[in-house]
């Protein structure tokens, strides 16, 4: 037996392998002018060139990519063509599929085969095209992520699904309408200093409060954009991570859950159970409370679910998140935590199945101080990310620090 | 002398053993379907309003516009279209259709009928009209396909007992709807076994724009100005979503009680999907429960 994997069957007997990020990429979100192969590869592309020190892409063990191949035009073996251009031919790989959590889950599905023994290097990425579809097209793929049985039935896509939680959570818990309109300025305001983020521009509060309705109460201002995008992480194992970086962001904790997939069959619809385990089991694993995170990339597809996400991880109390949004909690550099410094779904975009590890992007840029000067939240030691599938069936929630876990 | 009665948003006259029905909407003063109604939804919440009386229906015969299979299914009723052995001299329900929207049920194949006028009518806009129409008749067509994963045949017809009559397991002083097959022991739920109140209370609700709305409505939610979904309770725990009827003018408030009536909700494919969809509860509707399938 070797020594290096002699070491790791130790390391693995005590329960002990550490994953780290090693570099990470992503291509700008939005109306892009490129596709899947295009984009994928860009994201790879970047991810790679991140890496400090030589990286090639052959040395990758296992690769998961998560995507909902909206549109259908390549629901099949997406991946092995995604990985076919981008110079992982041969690499053992697959498509994730969670609705909106789909990459986010590859991020934890690329952290277990580390964790696991199988592999030390490992991908992790996500892509959707959304853009080059028709209205129509589009309004069906968005709403395929649903019970489709009963919540299609009744009309609702997911802009009507939030709908009905905003419009509980305002009478359960005496919120409103503004304290939604202050999550949209801030996050807008977040990702008006991202080059790389959909919709980069900032919002008065007049504005956000009277844009066109979309789903009563929600307008406009509240919703994300359908975007374009790719995103792509490389983990690798502890005792390969100083052949690639001396700078590496550990992977401190992965947590996950899921709930039923109704709205209507869930007892409370102002909480997502799934965010709860998985935030629970994430800073049970991390060693850390809510009160630790300096940053979070929350999943906000509507401003009502980051008020939600907000309580769910324990930075507002039960109820609370709209009382935290009008205080002006989550702005950068203004308070204890820095709730979507990209700008979060809402202003940095939501290609779907890009998006978990697009925020694990934002994660490990912020903690290595590289991102744009002017939106670099200090000081930031650990950050999060929270990514959700549809209405809540499904969550992961990963814990990143410049330390390892003690 | 037969009396006036609104009920599960159609207006009934009942005179002996017959039932007139008709739509509430009007144009160029004839009865016109309201936007989710057909022969089929009129026919199903008459026979379920002479069921409600106590009428019993060991046969009857339907119409061709009638969907035998959503009346056998909301009402229990068989018909000659399902027994194709029944003695047609022998059935003991007729369904006579009128040229508007209203039809008759009545136990006598008679061609006269006395009935009172109902009451409560409301006039539809002539354009509106014709433009639901033309959305149904298109969406109605075997052209209409689904862009992808959609609710299948099979799937609608599993699901249509709970879904036209809210068939619900009852077991162990516990109610479940829309039913469910595996519990937390893995052990198998038992098939459903009784119904929920027709009643329920406003949990939330909202109006989606006809751009936020479901491909499956995009040719008439531009015409309704968007589609209006409700959130509510049953008495006995379960929650459901649930479509406004017809369009009515209704600004839902949470705590509001709501009944349901069978409605079309979309077609595709050549088959209309139908199912419940809520009904303000106000003091002239008349109130009572499903009856059993």
């Amino acid at each position: 037996m070797n020594n290096r994997l002699n070491q790791m069957l130790v390391r693995l007997r005590a329960g002990m392998v550490d994953v780290a990020v090693i570099g990470a990429g992503q291509t700008k979100y939005g109306n892009h002018p490129l596709g899947l192969k295009g984009m994928w590869s860009e994201a790879a592309e970047q991810a790679f060139s991140s890496v400090d020190h030589d990286f090639d892409p052959r040395q990758v063990d296992e690769a998961f990519i998560g995507s909902v191949a909206f549109g259908g035009g390549q629901l099949g073996n997406t991946a092995a063509l995604l990985t076919e251009h981008s110079g992982m031919e041969g690499v053992p790989v697959r498509r994730v599929e969670n609705a909106c959590a789909s990459s986010g889950f590859a991020l934890r599905d690329a952290w277990m085969a580390i964790k696991s023994g199988q592999a030390d290097i490992v991908v992790a990425g996500g892509i959707e095209k959304m853009n080059d579809l028709s209205p129509e097209r589009k309004r069906f793929w968005l709403g395929v992520s649903g019970d489709t049985e009963w919540e299609r039935l009744a009309g609702l896509t997911f802009p009507g699904t939030y709908a009905l939680m905003a419009r509980r959570h305002f009478h359960e818990h005496n919120s409103s309408h503004d304290d939604l309109v202050h999550i949209s300025v801030k996050n807008h305001m977040h990702g008006f200093e991202n080059q790389q983020a959909h919709l980069r521009k900032q919002v008065s509060f007049e504005k956000a409060a009277s844009g066109f309705m979309v789903a009563d109460p929600l307008t406009l201002y509240d919703c994300c954009p359908t975007s374009d995008g790719a995103s792509c992480v490389i983990l690798a194992a502890d005792h390969v991570v100083r052949q690639f970086t001396d700078d590496p962001v550990w992977v401190r904790s992965s947590g996950a859950g899921s709930d039923r997939l109704a709205l209507h069959d869930r007892p409370s619809i102002t909480q997502l159970v799934a965010s709860q385990k998985a935030a629970k089991s994430a800073y049970s694993a991390a060693g850390i409370t809510s009160r630790d995170v300096d940053l979070a990339e929350v999943h906000d597809c509507f401003t009502i679910a980051e008020m939600i996400a907000t309580e769910d991880l324990g930075f507002a109390t039960t109820g609370q998140g709209g009382h935290f949004a009008r205080e002006g909690h989550g702005i950068r550099n203004e308070g204890a935590v820095c709730i979507n410094p990209s700008g979060g779904l809402k202003s940095k975009g939501h290609p779907l199945g890009a998006t978990g590890t697009g925020q694990a992007v934002e994660v490990f840029k912020q903690l290595r101080g590289t991102v744009e000067s002017a939106r670099q939240v200090r000081d930031a030691t650990i950050g999060l990310t929270h990514n959700v599938g549809g209405s809540g069936a499904t969550c992961s929630v990963h814990v990143f620090g410049r330390e390892r876990n003690e | 002398m037969s009396e006036s009665i609104q009920w599960k948003g159609y207006l009934l006259s009942v005179s002996n053993d017959s039932l007139y029905i008709q739509s509430p909407f009007l144009s160029n003063d004839a009865p016109v379907y309201g936007p989710d109604s057909d022969a089929t939804t009129m026919g199903v919440a008459g026979i379920q309003y002479l069921q409600s009386i106590g009428a019993t229906f060991s046969s009857i015969h339907l119409p061709e516009s009638v969907d035998a299979f959503v009346v056998y299914v909301a009402t229990g009723v068989d018909s000659p279209l399902r027994n194709e052995h029944l003695d047609f001299d022998a059935v003991q329900w007729h369904v006579i259709e009128g040229e508007q929207a209203g039809m008759v049920i009545s136990q006598s194949d008679s061609e006269h009928f006395e009935f009172t006028e109902p009451l409560g009518v409301s006039s539809l806009d002539d354009s509106f009209l014709s433009e639901m129409e033309a959305a149904w008749d298109a969406e109605c067509s075997h052209l209409h396909v689904s862009q992808g994963a959609y609710v299948s045949q099979s799937q609608y017809s599993e699901g249509s007992s709970a879904r036209l009559t809210l068939a619900a397991q009852a077991f162990g002083g516990t109610t479940v709807w829309p039913p469910r097959q595996l519990d937390a022991s893995g052990a198998r739920l038992p098939s459903p076994n009784g119904q929920l109140d027709a009643k329920a209370t406003v949990e939330s609700w909202t109006k989606l724009s006809a751009a936020g709305a479901p491909s499956e409505f995009s040719l008439r939610a531009p015409i309704l100005g968007g589609i209006q979904t409700l959130l509510v309770r049953f008495k006995e725990g379960p929650r459901g979503v649930f479509l406004v009827c017809d369009d009515v003018e209704y600004a839902p408030a949470i705590g509001d009680s709501v009944q349901f009536a069978v409605r079309r909700i979309y077609a595709q494919e050549g088959l209309i999907r139908y199912g419940l969809k809520a009904l303000p509860l106000t003091e002239t509707s008349v109130q009572n429960e499903t009856p059993k399938a």
